[in-house]
């Protein structure tokens, strides 16, 4: 009788300790569940998680390590019984390190006092030790992420199955964590880019002249639209005195970074070198002995139309450097070429050179616009071509410079439907 | 797009079919360089099969002359469409390249 009462006791006891350890185990959980929910910072919840988790497997000592892959290292985030500050981090190829082991076979390992030491990780290990990895699943299937290092029971305690367990199932709450960290840090990343790309166009655009700066002396409307958030299409406006306005083209032979540079340059240098000469030639010469060091280290090369106009005198001058797109558009819709004297700049070896012709003021009409244009493509890949870009230019040849630029871009909208452009896109219409 | 190459003589033949444009024209300098590396300085690229090509195809066939010429070699072109004729003469391009109108006839004064 009195037997069975002591082993009712016994179980009742058994029991009540089992219930009292699941208990620890289910609030360890859940007590992760809420830190990974409410943080933001991975290091910090890793330290609690990890603070957590040696308390209630009573080691005194543990690390989590995350895989670098660009260094293919095991990197320490959080540390307990040591300083995160004095460990080095562990090669994932490293044979010494159990670490590095259980991240390259991506399975727990239990190891026995004395067994597998590495001086790598003498800081976290005292005794056996019991080594995680961190894993992360995908639909496409499970990738290591690091590894979870327990150590420092109490003397003669080896680590439990069931404490394996534990950490198992924690390690992966672990690799959720650190794949939201990578996820945010990599979508704050994109949003920076995203809005200094934002900056870099409307500093870009900034650059560009308002084409009133060009008024009363010339009637100007002028239109970029950069393929990517900075391009290499541009135009500039001078106003010269006596009535005369400069009006300038460019198509820097690429777009992005390299190309806003190039157009930046190109814009700053022209500005001082217009106001030299009158002489479209001269100017363009004096741009390339600027431009020419930065045209050569970067194998660019930029064609462009630098027009002068003197409606006093009745005529236009200008310089073109490859530029194919330039027509003076007369009243009776004959448009005629601004034909380019010498290759795109950067290209040539000689002198640019001057060509003239009649301007009718008031009647004529200058319309420059670039590649971008007339070479738009509709979602079959068929090409605009300069022709149709005429036809709109033509028929609106009486209205002002806006209605012209309007007609062209809605029949460069119309064209290309949906398509993405591949190159930038750049207008100027003006009369004088 | 593809770019398919063959020798004449001492003359490297490279075929452009379909477009020399910014997302194929690394491949072109590539294969020209690969052939340059092997010791070869006479290139002709053949544009018989390609209907576009934008600046920065032209960009790349410039820069691949410059380099041909520093190193004692030359990059001629052959079989330009109409558009593209007249593309190279309207940016004054053809100033710049050696242009037959068929292979056969650039490949008799190589």
């Amino acid at each position: 009788m009195v037997s069975e009462l002591d082993i009712a006791l016994r179980e009742a006891k058994l029991a009540a300790q089992q219930l009292s350890e699941s208990w620890e185990e289910i609030n360890l959980l859940y007590s992760i569940g809420e830190i990974l929910g409410r943080t933001v910072n991975f290091a910090d919840a890793s330290r609690t998680i990890l603070n957590e988790i040696s308390e209630t497997v009573e080691a005194k000592r543990a690390a989590v390590f995350v895989h670098e892959p660009s260094t293919g290292l095991l990197r320490p985030v959080a540390v307990v019984g040591a300083d995160v500050a004095k460990m080095n981090p562990i090669a994932i190829d490293d044979e010494s390190s159990v670490a590095a082991r259980v991240f390259r076979t991506e399975k727990p390992l239990l190891v026995a006092d004395g067994e597998l030491e590495s001086p790598l990780e003498s800081l976290v290990r005292k005794g056996a030790m019991l080594s995680v990895p961190i894993m992360w699943t995908s639909p496409t299937g499970s990738v290591a992420l690091g590894v979870v290092t327990l150590s420092g029971r109490r003397a003669s305690e080896r680590f439990t199955a069931g404490d394996q367990k534990l950490v198992a199932a924690i390690a992966s709450q672990i690799g959720t964590a650190i794949q939201i960290d990578h996820l945010v840090k990599a979508s704050v990343a994109t949003e920076r880019l995203a809005h200094e790309m934002q900056l870099a166009h409307e500093l870009q655009m900034r650059l560009l002249p308002s084409p009133s700066v060009v008024a009363p002396d010339a009637i100007c409307s002028a239109r970029v639209e950069p393929a990517l958030s900075v391009g290499g299409d541009f135009y500039h406006l001078f106003k010269l005195g006596q009535g005369r306005t400069g009006v300038l083209i460019g198509d820097v032979s690429s777009h992005g970074y390299q190309a806003a540079l190039i157009m930046a340059l190109t814009m700053s240098a022209m500005a001082i070198h217009a106001q030299n000469s009158d002489d479209p030639a001269q100017t363009v010469t004096a741009l390339l002995a600027s431009l020419a060091d930065e045209l050569k280290q970067t194998e660019m090369f930029l064609s462009l139309c630098y027009v002068v106009i003197d409606p006093e005198h009745g005529e236009l001058r200008y310089a073109n450097t490859g530029h194919p797109h330039a027509f003076v558009v007369s009243a009776e819709g004959v448009a005629e070429r601004l034909t380019a004297t010498d290759p795109p700049l950067g290209l040539g070896t000689g002198t640019p050179q001057l060509s003239r012709r009649a301007w009718h003021r008031g009647t004529d009409m200058l319309v420059l616009f670039t590649d971008g244009v007339s070479d738009a493509r509709d979602d079959l890949g068929k090409v605009l071509g300069e022709a149709r870009v005429l036809e709109v230019v033509k028929a609106r040849r009486a209205d002002p410079p806006q209605r012209v630029i309007d007609g062209v871009f809605a029949l460069v909208e119309g064209h290309m439907g949906r398509v993405t452009p591949e190159d930038d896109q750049a207008v100027v219409v003006l009369r004088s | 797009m593809s770019f398919s190459v063959s020798n004449r003589g001492d003359v490297c033949i490279v075929e452009v079919e379909g477009q020399l444009i910014v997302g194929n024209r690394q491949e072109l300098k590539q294969k020209i360089l690969d052939e340059l590396e092997k010791g070869t300085r006479k290139v002709l690229v053949d544009f018989a099969r390609t209907g576009y090509i934008d600046s920065s195809g032209l960009g790349v066939l410039v820069s691949l002359a410059k380099k041909m010429r520093e190193m004692g070699g030359d990059l001629r072109l052959a079989n330009l469409n109409d558009d593209l004729q007249t593309l190279f003469e309207l940016t004054k391009l053809d100033t710049l390249f050696q242009i037959s109108e068929t292979r056969e006839r650039a490949l008799e004064n190589f």
